[in-house]
Formats: C-alpha cells, structure tokens, sequence
C-alpha cells in the first residue's frame, strides 16, 4: 500500500511540473501575469515536497523489509543492519537515481526560494530547473522504476547486498558525490536563464557564487571518499586507477574548479564573463554525460550499472535537448556577450584565463580517453585499453603548467601586467629550492621515474612559492588570500604526495607456513606468521592471520582477513592496514598452497596521509572563502 | 571566427550525442565477429582418452569449446552445444584445468557433444590460445582462429558472430 | 584444531598453485623486480571488465604474472613482453597502446588541443 502511494505521489509530483511547463510556456505568448509566477512557485514547491515524502516512504519501505518490491528485494535482506538497508536503496541504478533525483529537488526548491520575489530571472530558472527534474523523474519512472512489485507474491527474504558495499564509507560516498554533481544544475539553470533573458546589465556571479562553492565542496568530498574507499577495501593498495567512472566524476571537477577562478575573474574585474558563463553550463553537462556514461553500459568499467539501451538512449536525449537548449543559447547570445575590454597580458586574469585552457584540455584529454576505444571499435572493430599509462603521461605536463601558472599569478595584478621584477622576485627563489629539493630526493632514493619528478616538481613549485608568501605575510604584513592559500597548498601537497607515492611505494609477495618467518631485506625483517584463527561474524565466516614484522627497525602487527558471507557465498579480502605518517603498510591475505603454506601481499605505500590530508586541505581553503566575510 | 566558434559550440555536442546513439544501438554480439585471424597455436597434447591429438583433426570448420568439469556455466550451453553437434556442427572441446578421471565422468554424466577433447591440465594451450575462463569458443576454420566468444555459447550469439563466417568460409572454398 | 583449520582452509579455497619458494616472486635485482611490477600494472585483465593483472585475482590474471614473471628472468624486455600477451589475448591487453596510426590522435591530441585553444584565445584576447 505504502509502496503504490509512494508511487502515487511520484507521479503526481511529475504531472505538477508538467503543469508548470505547460502554463508558463503556453501563457508567455502573452504579457506577463503577475500571479502566474506565485502559482508556479506554489507548484513547484509542492512536486519537490511530494518527490521527498515519496522518498521519505521509500526508506520506510526499506526500513521494514517490504520485499513485494522488487529493487528491495534484490537489494536488501532482514538481517542487515538498518543503516545499511537505508544505503542499500542508492546500491544499484533505480534506486541511486531516485536519490540523484531527490537531491536535484532539493538544490532547486532551496535555491529557487531564496531568489527575491521580484528577482528577474526567477520565472526563467524556474522552468529550466522544473523541465530539468521532470525529465529526471520521467526517465525513472518510465524505465528504472523503483516502485515494481514483485506479483503475486512478493520475495519471502532480499537478496542482500554485495559485501564490498556494505561499508560506511561507501554508503556516503553516492550521496556527497550526487549532492556535488547536481548541485551545479543551479549554475546551469541560472545561466541559460540569463542568456534565455537577454538583459546584460544584470548581475548573476553572486547569486549562484556561494551555492557553487558549496557544490563543489561536495564533490570534491564525494571523489576523495570513493578514492579512499578504494583505498583500504580493494586490497590492491591504489587509490585512484582512471577507471571511465573515475574520470566521469573528475571532468565535473576540473570545469567546477575553473569556474571558481574564472567566477573570481568575472566578478573582480568584468573579464572572462563569456567564459565563466560557458564553465557554469559545462560543468553540469559533464554530469549529466556521467550519469550518461555509468548508466547505459556503453563503457566496461567495474562501475557500470544498467545495460539497457532503452536507458542509455532516454538518457542520452534527454541531456543531449538540454545541453543543447543551453549551448544553443549561449551561441546565439556570444556576439552580445563579448565584453569591451581587452584582457591585458600577465595580468592576473590573463593567467586566470589560461588556467580555464589548462581545466578545459584536461577536460578534453580524459573525454578522449574515455571515448577513445569506442571510436576505433566503432570504426575498426578494434579493442583499445586506455588507462594509467596514457593518463598520467598527458596530466604530467599539463600539472607542471598548472604549478608554474600557480606559482606566478598569484602576485599577479588585476588589469595590469605584472612588472619583470615582480615575476623574477616571484619565480626565482622557488624553482631554486624546487630543483635543489628534487636533487636531494634524488639522491636519497636512487629512483628516477620522468613523470614522478615532474610531479614532485610541481609540487614543490606550489609548496615553497606559499612559503615565502607566508613569510612575506608574517614579516611584511603582505597580504594573502588564506582561503586560496590553503586551497592551493592542499593541491601542491597532492601533486607532491602522488608523486613520491609511485616512485617509493613497493610490493612484496611472501608465502609462509603458520610459526614460519623471513627476513626479506635490510628494511623489511622478521615477517612473522604467528596464527591462523577461523572464527565466525555476524553474516560470515572468517580466516584471520595474526602477522608481525619488522619495517625500518619499527614493530607492526597486522591481521588480514578472508570472509565467506553466508548469503551469496561470496569470499572477500579484507586487508590489514597500518598508518604512519609517512607510509602504510598494507597485508593482503592470498591463498593457501597444497603444503599448507600461505601467501601474502604486503605492500608499503608511502604518503598516502598526505594525499587524503590535501584534500582535507583544499576544502578547508573553500571552507575558509565561504565564510571569510562573515568571520570579519 | 566568433561565427565558427558558435557553430561548433552548437555542432559538437550534435555529434557527440549521434555518435553515442550508434554505439548504443550497435549489437554488442555483432562486435565479435571482427577479429583478426591468426593461427591456431602449435601443441602436442593428448586427448582425454590419452591418445594424442593430431593437428590435422583441427582441419575444416571447427567450433573449439572451452570447458571443465568444475564450470557450471558449461552446463548452461552444454544442450545448445548437442544441439549444434547433431546438426553436423563438429565441436572439438578444449578440456581446461581438470582432472582427466572428473572430464570423463562429467561427460558420461551430461553427454558428449565433442569429437574429442583435448586434455590441457595446465592450461598450456588454453594460454596460447588467449582463454580468459571458461566456457569460452573458438571458431577455427582451416586451422585459423576466426572467431571468439566469451562466456557461454548460445543460439544468438552463435547466428550474430559465428554462423555468417561459417557461410562466408563455405562460400569461399 | 589444526585440523579443522585445515579442513576449513580447504572448504574456501580449492587451488592448487604451483609451490614458490618463500618470496613469491624473487627476482635477481631490483631493476628486475620493478620491471615486473610496472608491467603487471601496464597489462590489462583480460577477463575482468577493467583493470590490470596487477589489481586482479582472476584465474588467467594468475596465469598472466607467472608467465610475465617467467619472461623478466629469463631476460626478456618489455616490449617482447608485452608483444608476447597481445599474440596471445589481443592487442587491448597494453594499457599503453602503440604509435601507430590513428593512436597519434590519443597521444598528441591533448596537446594539439592545447595549442588550439590558446591561439584561439590569444588572437581574440577579450572573452
């Protein structure tokens, strides 16, 4: 019962924005009628009301074991714990988009209502966010629906979910990255509503600037939490592998940063408006290709959802008419949008705009990846792989520009080009460290990887060139951005952290007999299998092994674990991790030989504290600029 | 070339979106059946009786049928694969990582629709011959490895990849 | 006790893994040894839908990084390595795909991209 009226109000909510479609599109013929907007308004307020208490329905229905329902039943199972039987409804496709969808609901009803009554472009965003949403609801209805019951009867006991995902990590990992990704629907919708409007004198940066910054604070928490999800759960010891999903989220990310300087750019000082404006539709473009990409199974990714072409297909038009209404306008508008000023070179918003082309042909670089091996299949029938390999050698350049770009402009002048002077002071002292620390690490470890170096370069850029602005800001009282400060520091970390992380970081794989030990070389002694025990959990058998060993004259004890879960007789690897601050050591049961023996992956991964610390960073720095004028 | 510019703003995503509209509306099976022909690798090995096979049994049209006694997927294509040998298919099974004793047993329990199979313990050949797992089938013709299938063989990926190269071979020779 | 730990290690798995020496995989230097870790990373699983035998447990990957290991000792570079798997499980196998024709489109793409867009903004110099 519950079930159907949940599905009632589903609908209802998408025959009210239908509603307001139709009123706005078919009345704007006529002169504008000053209750119209209150009456949309009231509509769209209540359809958002009724997707949340729909959804709000939909987690009792989990909540309470209703297994006539179909997506509860393959997803769910009585003994789970009740976090996770909430988590197990954004598990698989039908549900996560109806999450993505209440989020969507969410971000317009809060943002359209705090737009002034009387706001010019209210009615306009209004109808983008309503066609938006409605589009969104129609295709789960029509070809994902959550709501169907399994007839006559429904299933006596869920099926349960994949033991890798019940995991709390995991279980907030789709709600941030969503929150983040469609939270840019607001700079879409604001944006084509402004170029659909047609008046250039008004101001739209402020008003969709903080509800940006906060977007992207999700996301950038929603892909640090799945890179470190992947991290300690895997059992493979990587945090980030270009896989197409991966990329499908960073895309939103890099055109949400470049907006964010280019939002500083256009509001400062009037210059870049046309391309701040073609940043704040893109960003939510490349979402809507995200969602596009992940859900119709056109990408082998060990992501991929659904591999219905009816999905891919509504999926692909919907966002492909929407992305095209907002071009369509943006291109028909440009000519009027070119501001009269000239952007003068080595002015900051000169490198401002150069950072966009940086953000926009990393963009283009993981798109051709991500698309690549379709074109030649498609051509040739040929099977391409691209991963790591191509990624890392494209981003090491474009990082070190990026880097250099930070290490100059952030001294740079607003209209004015910055003096030789200027640059040299700016430039000299931090590219001398820089060198002579890369020296240093040289010799200290004896590696050389050409791509690695030029990412600890990079970093080392970014790191020393704040340090003398901090202490040109403690002695001289020179004033610094803190919030950018903090932001971009987070981001030389990063590239400093990646970097040292791939040349130092190393595997060795052991195979021992239970009481035996190794010494395996002058850092890694006594590797010590104490025990095996097998004990059982609360839905899985365990095999645990209690290891010791010696790392660097340091003692550390680990028990890695295999699982065998009860319901789908799943067996999982659970890792064993120690933290320092400078590495983790990271054990991986294998498997047993005929003689009784075990073997192990250890693998010790250097600075991976750093880099989930620079992300930690780089919010903090957003954090920091939100909120900076309400602190002083 | 602000014109171009607008032009190409609006004409790209056009393009993008066409272009992933054929990708999806392509038939995933139809994929297979480009593929480059090479040779079928050299081996000596016995069959699971323990006489050795021949290289000159590979000659003709063959369907290679990768399969093990502990593979339950087998036993989901096993009745389209006795389908396909009653209708003058021969079928040459590629025994993988198994014991000789569970094979046979495992085919006096279910049915034989091989000429023979080759017993590959190690899985040597099915190494050369670039097995993922199994059931996996090659289509061989003239000792020339024309077609790939991963996972279990069924009645339409067999008409989609492996039937229209069966007829052009035929109509070929 | 033993014996039921035994018998329950046995009830998880069943393989049966050729017996290595203690370090599974000893190499005669550590030039070797990264090699063999670089290219287990640079090698697709060919069962998995995405990933390197580096990062897979599937039965062939097993097979995939003896053979792979086997090759580094007995001297062989990377590229017969690697020339070797593609005869085997298809030219997809590289993670680093070839220059040769259109792949000069993958590689200096990025870059041809990069330059285009700065030109562009460079003659223009107002958006």
């Amino acid at each position: 019962m519950i079930g159907e009226i949940s599905h009632f109000l589903s609908l209802s909510a998408v025959l009210l924005l239908s509603l307001i479609l139709i009123f706005n599109l078919f009345f704007s013929l006529n002169k504008f009628h000053p209750n119209q907007l209150m009456l949309s308004m009231r509509l769209f307020n209540q359809a958002c009301w009724l997707v949340f208490i729909s959804f709000g329905m939909y987690v009792y229905l989990a909540i309470s074991d209703d297994f006539s329902i179909a997506y509860i039943a393959s997803h769910s199972n009585s003994q789970l714990p009740i976090f996770y039987k909430v988590t197990s409804i954004w598990s698989a496709h039908e549900g996560s988009m109806f999450l993505w969808i209440v989020f969507l609901t969410a971000w317009s009803i809060l943002f359209v209502n705090s737009l002034d009554k009387n706001h010019p472009l209210k009615k306009l965003t209004l109808l983008m966010l309503s066609l938006i949403i409605l589009g969104f609801l129609l295709f789960l209805l029509l070809t994902s629906n959550p709501f169907e019951r399994i007839l006559p009867f429904g299933a006596i006991e869920g099926a349960d979910i994949n033991p890798i995902l019940q995991d709390p990590a995991l279980a907030i990992h789709p709600p941030m990255l969503y929150l983040g990704y469609v939270g840019f629907v607001i700079s879409f919708s604001f944006i084509t509503a402004y170029l659909l409007k047609g008046d250039f004198e008004l101001q739209w940066e402020q008003d969709i600037k903080n509800w940006s910054f906060v977007a992207w604070i999700f996301l950038t928490i929603g892909i640090a939490l799945g890179s470190w999800w992947a991290y300690y759960e895997l059992g493979w010891g990587g945090y980030w592998f270009w896989d197409p999903v991966e990329n499908v989220a960073l895309m939103p990310w890099l055109a949400a940063t470049a907006f964010m300087h280019s939002l500083f750019a256009s509001s400062k000082s009037n210059v870049l408006k046309t391309w701040t404006m073609f940043l704040g539709i893109l960003i939510f473009v490349l979402s809507l290709f995200g969602a596009f990409i992940v859900r119709s199974g056109i990408i082998d990714s060990v992501h991929s959802f659904a591999t219905d072409p009816e999905r891919g297909l509504y999926l692909l038009s919907f966002s492909g008419l929407i992305t095209l209404l907002a071009l369509s306008i943006f291109a028909y508008r440009l000519p009027d949008l070119n501001s009269s000023k000239l952007v003068v070179s080595g002015s900051k918003e000169s490198f401002l705009s150069m950072n966009n082309i940086l953000m926009i042909t990393g963009i283009f670089s993981i798109f051709l990846g991500v698309t690549y091996p379709l074109i030649i299949e498609s051509m040739s029938g040929e099977k391409v792989s691209i991963g790591p390999p191509y990624y890392n050698t494209i981003f090491s350049p474009l990082i070190l520009i990026a880097a250099i770009f930070i290490m100059i402009s952030v001294d740079a002048l607003w209209q004015r080009s910055m003096s030789l002077k200027a640059l040299f002071i700016s430039v000299t002292a931090p590219t001398l460290l820089s060198l002579l620390f890369l020296y240093l690490i040289w010799r200290a470890t004896a590696v050389f990887s050409i791509l690695a170096y030029i990412g600890i370069f990079s970093g080392f850029l970014i790191l020393f060139s704040y340090l003398f602005r901090m202490i040109n800001n403690f002695f001289n009282k020179k004033y610094i951005n803190k919030g950018s400060a903090v932001a971009h520091i987070g981001l030389g970390l990063l590239f400093f952290a990646v970097s040292m992380n791939s040349i130092l970081s190393y595997e060795k794989n052991l195979n021992l007999a239970p009481g035996e030990s190794i010494s395996v070389n002058e850092s890694l002694q006594e590797f010590s299998f104490k025990d095996i025990r097998v004990f059982k959990a609360s839905n899985h058998d365990v095999i645990s092994a209690d290891i010791s060993f010696l790392h660097d004259g340091r003692e550390i004890s680990l028990s890695p674990q295999k699982r065998k879960y009860a319901t789908r007789g799943q067996i999982t690897s659970e890792s064993a991790i120690h933290t320092s601050v400078l590495k983790d050591s990271y054990l991986t049961i294998g498997d047993q030989l005929e003689n009784g023996s075990w073997t192990f992956s250890l693998k010790i991964n250097y600075f991976i504290k750093w880099i989930w610390f620079s992300a930690a960073l780089m919010v903090s720095g957003m954090l920091l600029t939100i909120f900076k004028k309400k602190v002083l | 070339m602000n014109q171009l510019l607008r032009f190409l703003i609006v004409i790209l995503p056009i393009l993008i979106v066409v272009f992933f509209a054929k990708v999806l509306l392509v038939d995933e099976e139809i994929k297979f059946a480009n593929f480059e022909a090479k040779n079928f690798p050299a081996f000596q090995m016995n069959d699971l009786s323990g006489n050795p096979v021949k290289a000159e049994s590979l000659d003709g049209i063959k369907l290679v049928n990768v399969w093990a006694s502990w593979c339950v997927t087998c036993l989901v294509e096993h009745p389209f694969l006795t389908k396909l040998s009653k209708n003058d298919i021969e079928i040459i099974g590629l025994n993988y990582k198994d014991a000789d004793s569970k094979a046979n047993a495992w085919l006096q329990k279910h049915g034989n629709p091989y000429l023979f199979s080759i017993y590959d313990p190690r899985g040597d050949l099915a190494f050369d011959l670039g097995v993922t797992g199994a059931p996996e089938s090659y289509l061989l013709i003239n000792n020339k490895v024309i077609g790939h299938i991963q996972g279990e063989m069924n009645q339409i990926k067999w008409e989609t990849a492996f039937l229209p190269l069966i007829e052009k071979a035929k109509q070929g020779s | 006790m033993k014996i039921k730990k035994l018998l329950v290690a046995i009830y998880f798995f069943s393989l049966s893994t050729p017996v290595f020496n203690q370090t599974v995989y000893e190499f005669e230097d550590s030039l070797q040894e990264k090699r063999f870790y670089e290219l287990i990373s640079e090698i697709r699983c060919p069962k998995c839908t995405s990933g390197s035998i580096a990062s897979s447990d599937a039965p062939v990957s097993r097979d995939l990084k003896s053979k792979v290991y086997q090759l580094v000792l007995d001297g062989s570079t990377d590229e017969e390595i690697k020339q070797y798997v593609s005869e085997r499980f298809g030219d997809f196998s590289d993670y680093r795909p070839p220059l040769k024709g259109f792949n000069y489109f993958l590689w200096f793409g990025p870059f041809i991209f990069l330059v285009l867009i700065s030109a562009i903004f460079f003659i223009k110099r107002r958006i």
